[in-house]
């Protein structure tokens, strides 16, 4: 069974790189967005799913990206792939400065301060010279969605692949540890500063690319758009829905939650901006443990699932 | 000298309205544990219930706020009661996270029904102040500060003195105690949530009152009423207003000596500092 799930996922990755030569323009487009949202909830899966650490501004990794990659194009006129470079060095050492504390909190005050270092990376940038201040950054145009389709699907088949290794690796098993009990991990010798601060700093590396080939894609870049506090939410959402703690889980439910908010935005353009509300809280409320979960668990339970799901948390 | 003077006396004037923000935020986190992302969409909301028994009723915004008052707070026993309370046992990501879809639902809809434009109440005074040992105070300011230390003092003695609020007391201490004494959560769980809410609606009727309004306020606003609860301490209401006042405070020195874009920085800075330096709050305790 192993071996036939991994060739199907082989197919549907090769599949899925064929896109561009026979999709249309609004498909290939779709797809480019899909794939880096995808990436980010598979990325954020590291340090949110596996490690238990809910972080919400792995935003500022994707926006420290895409501005390595605009710097670096526009104000000292390098190529891409060193504004790359640039831009997950910048992630690194953020997520390694500000890791090393903020990681000491726990529960409520961890996703506080993530979201207020994300708050306070726009704010900053915004009064950077060298950012372009509020007004942004205009990249060099690239025409070539095919191109940024092959990178960000590349992106996301490496994320994932690094994520089933976390899984069944001892690294990633010091990280479950930390999840479920943090003090016994420490006791049975997992070193868990440096393995919640490494935990951070990987899912920062695929944040980072994703946003870099964000900006270079979108040829502008601004404060509120790379740093896009609600990107943070949808990421979130995306693995929660798919199932955090879980390989494919967060793939899957960035591409199901991206595909229907597409579809309800060719409908009516303000739809989609609340559909990601009202499914935080639909599957917070019914399926808090995600699809993967549903679908494990359906078929001995049927409809009590939901049932079973309310009543265990509810007063 | 005169300047810096006129700065503090900005800044403690904001700082009010500030601290009546945080107010029903450290109520609800301290009672029920659950850290209200959607707390400044509720004020956002107490706003606009100002600006419409200003503009449509024409009630004056300081005898539109018990209305807007009471129109929060069912908004938030019912938000309580038959959403939050379903999952107020599950893990606390997963309450923080509903109450951030909470979040993203009401903006929405305040922005289709209230559409995206700026907004300002201006009742026939607004321009009107007096000095006050060589300060200029605008007198709506004064009014907005004023109330917002009414409610704090309101709020401290129902707590301490009457029969909901020691039973809200109580319960925040242990639940199961005070289910033994023939508390009722849910319900109970409903009308803390709802007077949190009705307090971000006074807080909202201010805020319109001396700021101009938008759908998107709210989440600026709840990262400003965490930043003064992180500084505060979840204990006594009088350290949420020392909080309030020391950050209003802040931004007004910034806004002068940095630069006025900074402000957000400074905020932000100081809510994440504390938590790194000393996440028990800088006052008392934090849960």
């Amino acid at each position: 069974v192993k071996l036939q799930l991994q060739a199907a996922l082989g197919a549907l990755v090769v599949g899925l790189a064929t896109i561009p030569f026979w999709g249309s323009a609004v498909l290939i487009q779709f797809g480019i967005s899909a794939l880096l949202l995808a990436t980010l909830a598979q990325s954020w899966n590291i340090i949110g799913g596996y490690t238990g650490y809910p972080s919400f501004g792995n935003s500022v990794f994707y926006g420290l990206g895409g501005y390595g990659v605009a710097i670096a194009m526009v104000q000292f006129q390098q190529s891409f792939t060193f504004g790359l470079i640039v831009g997950v060095l910048m992630a690194v050492v953020f997520a390694f400065l500000l890791g090393l504390p903020v990681l000491r909190l726990r529960g409520h005050y961890f996703a506080i301060a993530t979201l207020g270092l994300a708050e306070v990376m726009i704010a900053i940038v915004s009064n950077l010279e060298i950012a372009g201040r509020n007004i942004g950054l205009v990249l060099p145009l690239l025409k070539g969605d095919t191109l940024f389709f092959e990178l960000a699907l590349a992106l996301l088949v490496l994320t994932t692949l690094t994520v089933a290794w976390i899984s069944r690796s001892r690294f990633g098993f010091g990280l479950i540890a930390i999840r479920e009990n943090e003090a016994a991990a420490a006791v049975m010798g997992v070193n868990t500063t440096l393995y919640k601060v490494l935990a951070f700093a990987l899912c920062s590396v695929f944040a980072a690319v994703a946003g870099g080939i964000h900006a270079y894609w979108l040829t502008y870049l601004d404060p509120a758009s790379a740093f896009d506090i609600t990107l943070n939410v949808k990421m979130i959402i995306m693995a929660v829905f798919g199932g955090p703690g879980t390989v494919l889980g967060p793939v899957l439910g960035a591409f199901v939650l991206s595909a229907v908010s597409e579809l309800l935005a060719t409908k009516v353009t303000s739809l989609a901006s609340i559909f990601f509300g009202v499914v935080i809280v639909i599957a917070v409320v019914f399926m808090p443990r995600g699809v993967a979960d549903l679908v494990r668990r359906f078929g001995q339970v049927r409809w009590r699932y939901f049932q079973e799901s309310v009543r265990a948390h509810r007063i | 000298v005169a300047l810096l003077w006129q700065i503090l006396v900005n800044g403690v004037l904001l700082g009010g309205l500030y601290a009546l923000m945080a107010l029903g935020l450290v109520l609800v986190w301290g009672v029920l544990n659950i850290v209200n992302l959607a707390h400044g969409a509720l004020i956002m909301l107490g706003a606009y219930a100002c600006y419409y028994l200003f503009t449509v009723a024409g009630l004056d915004p300081f005898v539109a706020l018990p209305v807007a008052m009471a129109l929060l707070f069912c908004i938030g026993y019912l938000i309580q009661r038959y959403i939050l309370n379903l999952v107020i046992r599950a893990p606390m990501f997963n309450t923080l996270l509903i109450t951030f879809g909470l979040e993203v639902v009401i903006t929405f809809l305040a922005q289709m029904i209230f559409s995206a434009d700026f907004r300002t109440v201006n009742p026939s005074y607004a321009g009107a102040n007096f000095v006050f040992l060589g300060a200029t105070v605008p007198l709506v300011r004064f009014l907005a500060f004023g109330v917002a230390l009414a409610l704090t003092v309101i709020l401290w003695l129902f707590l301490e003195h009457t029969r909901i609020g020691r039973a809200i007391r109580a319960t925040a201490q242990n639940l199961v105690a005070a289910r033994l004494y023939g508390v009722d959560p849910r319900r109970l769980y409903a009308v803390t949530f709802g007077i949190g809410a009705a307090l971000a609606g006074a807080a909202g009727t201010l805020y319109g009152v001396v700021s101009q309004i938008n759908p998107y306020i709210g989440s600026g606003l709840t990262g400003k009423s965490f930043a003064i609860a992180i500084i505060g301490g979840l204990d006594k209401s009088i350290y949420v207003l020392a909080g309030g006042l020391f950050l209003g405070i802040v931004e007004a020195l910034t806004a002068l000596y940095i630069g006025p874009t900074y402000t957000d920085v400074i905020s932000f800075g100081i809510l994440v500092l504390v938590l790194i330096v000393r996440p028990t709050g800088l006052l008392g305790r934090t849960a």
